[in-house]
């Protein structure tokens, strides 16, 4: 999102109803005071269980019964020790990160090739084959039938066959075909010209044009899949497999009363988020919106 | 069409290579998706070799049809329709609020903007635990400040009707900012020149939304509408998170997981019932599809009538 100078619905309250001329500054404040009175209350509902969060996880046990809500003064690092250790994250972490790294690779390529093709319509019914990719969004949730498919391949309980889930995006491919069409076409005559063969065309040529919209679609696809809940419930019950969602379900289920170290345990896994967050806002809000327009 | 990088075979290149995607997309997305409705008239376990036969319309029938089990089924069926109408308004009516102010120039927007948008990007693991802390019901925060004003609540752990409650509250909380996205970006298309031509004729700051903003917004308004529609008819991530499968408590979404593939989420031996989980799937995709289609056939209309 881009800070430019943005219509400002504000003038209107700076501008006398009547005369249309603009009134002393005085009186423009309670519009803006009551904006931010808005946004306060706001923020303090978003920011508050996040502080909560962080303060618990520094607390002890007895300090959190005593006062939950309490600043902490013992500053307990060892809550994060403890939960490092005890909630298996060095393997469960490992697995997510595993998972997502492998997945939206994997994704990503396959994408590229499904999706330049039909944006220059390559193939014969690339229309039909972009219509295919958007009804998905519309049909019955696969759940059930997938998961008889993969008990039948033998791949359940299979890292590999949880890595295959995650190779389908629909919105994926809707994004980057729209971004291909804003890629001249001249390039590919060019490219074509110079003697550079399909698959080198758009793996050195086409991939570092479309970047933007590659970096929007692997970062919305790694997201779901770092935080996927259901998948890894179903699909995964050796506890060696876990990825950390699953992996803090059941921590909470072992520590949920003990709230410093479970704290400690949900900061640890909510920080990569956060940090990769404040990075790539951009792309993923660009993503989302993008998204949502065109499917 | 002026197809440059080979003639002959070279030209299956691209179909080549565009075959995984294809494939694979087939395969466990579209495929699965088409089959539910013909799982839906069998009795499939989840057992690996189990015989599956075909039995018509029984698991329609039992769903629907049969006493104790079908009312719990129709409670559900409300719970899930309550549950969209309560997230989607409320949702929808934040986001827009939300995205109005901070489309002005105020100091600190930015900061504003990321806070609200964050919770979106955390997962339902992430934002249950931080809601079960901040609902701590002896002395947590939201416990202390309702003390202060004579009421208390046991949130997740109370009656049914609270506990559900609550859980529409965290799903608008961590979601609210995807509706506040859209809704910047489709205020940020409203040309500036617009605004200015309302300044001259005198209209309020009311009068503009009214008139300029609002109609002007129609794109963002139905796509919000629609997304916040057909994702809380799914949504139940959070009820499994915040409260487990809960008796008074749950979605259709959620039904259709504890059929499918057992009540507790740790325990594989019980049996599956799939056939009848798939059934529960259509119906639930069903009532998806009708509200999405009216509501986009509404909508419809009334773009046309507003934007022409």
């Amino acid at each position: 999102m881009s800070t430019q100078l943005k219509p400002d619905s504000a003038t209107a309250m700076v501008l006398d109803s009547v005369s249309g001329k603009p009134r002393p500054a005085k009186t423009i404040r309670w519009g803006i005071v009551l904006s931010y009175v808005v946004l306060i209350i706001f923020a303090i509902i978003y920011a508050g269980p996040i502080l909560m969060l962080v303060n618990t996880s520094l607390k002890t046990m007895p300090e959190f019964m005593k006062n939950a809500v309490g600043i902490s003064r013992s500053f307990q690092f060892k809550n994060f020790v403890d939960a490092w250790s005890k909630a298996n994250f060095p393997r469960y972490m490992g697995n997510t990160i595993l998972y997502t790294f492998f997945a939206t690779a994997a994704y990503i390529v396959t994408a590229i090739f499904v999706a330049f093709p039909v944006a220059r319509q390559y193939v014969k019914g690339s229309g039909v084959i972009l219509t295919i990719f958007v009804v998905a969004l519309f049909l019955p949730p696969a759940l059930i039938p997938q998961f008889q498919l993969m008990l039948n391949l033998g791949l359940y309980n299979n890292p590999v066959g949880y890595i295959l889930l995650f190779l389908s995006n629909p919105i994926g491919i809707v994004i980057l075909v729209n971004y291909i069409k804003t890629v001249p076409k001249e390039m590919d005559e060019v490219g074509a010209l110079d003697g550079c063969g399909y698959f080198r065309f758009v793996l050195t040529i086409v991939t570092p044009l479309i970047q933007p919209a590659i970096a929007t679609v692997s970062v919305l696809h790694a997201i779901g899949i770092w935080n996927e809940l259901i998948l890894p419930t179903i699909y995964l019950t050796n506890e060696k497999y876990y990825p950390i969602t699953r992996g803090m379900i059941v921590f909470q289920g072992v520590y949920g009363s003990n709230w410093p170290t479970l704290a400690a345990a949900v900061l640890i896994m909510t920080l990569p988020m956060l940090i990769l967050f404040l990075f790539l806002q951009r792309y993923i809000v660009s993503g989302l919106t993008q998204g949502a327009v065109k499917g | 069409m002026n197809y440059h990088f080979g003639r002959g075979k070279g030209r299956l290149v691209p179909y080549l290579l565009l075959f995984p995607g294809l494939f694979i997309y087939f395969l466990i997305a579209l495929g699965p998706s088409l089959a539910t409705s013909v799982y839906s008239f069998t009795d499939a376990t989840g057992i690996k070799g189990a015989p599956i036969n075909w039995i018509g319309l029984d698991n329609y029938k039992e769903f629907l049809f049969m006493g104790q089990a079908s009312r719990d089924n129709y409670a559900a069926l409300g719970r899930t329709l309550i549950f969209c109408l309560f997230v989607t308004t409320v949702q929808f009516a934040l986001g827009l609020l939300i995205a109005v102010i901070l489309n002005n120039k105020l100091r600190g927007k930015n900061f504003f903007r990321t806070l609200y948008f964050m919770p979106v990007i955390l997962g339902a693991v992430i934002q249950g635990l931080i809601w079960s802390l901040f609902l701590y019901p002896m002395g947590g925060p939201v416990a202390k400040i309702m003390e202060l004003l004579g009421t208390r609540s046991e949130f997740f752990g109370g009656k049914p009707t609270e506990a559900f409650a609550w859980v529409i509250v965290v799903q608008i909380w961590a979601n609210m900012g995807t509706t506040m996205v859209i809704f910047i970006a489709g205020l940020q298309t409203v040309p500036s020149e617009l605004y200015e031509a309302a300044c001259i004729d005198g209209a309020s700051s009311w009068q503009t939304f009214q008139n300029v903003t609002w109609p002007l917004l129609t794109p963002s308004v139905n796509t919000n509408l629609l997304l916040n529609i057909i994702g809380s008819l799914q949504a139940w991530q959070l009820f499994l998170v915040l409260l487990g499968y809960r008796n008074g408590t749950q979605v259709l979404g959620y039904l259709i997981y504890a059929t499918g593939f057992g009540q507790t989420s740790g325990s594989v031996t019980s049996s599956f019932r799939q056939g009848y989980a798939a059934a529960a799937s259509m119906i639930l995709f069903l009532i998806v599809l009708v509200l999405g289609m009216t509501t986009q056939a509404i909508l419809q209309r009334r773009e046309r009538r507003i934007l022409g």
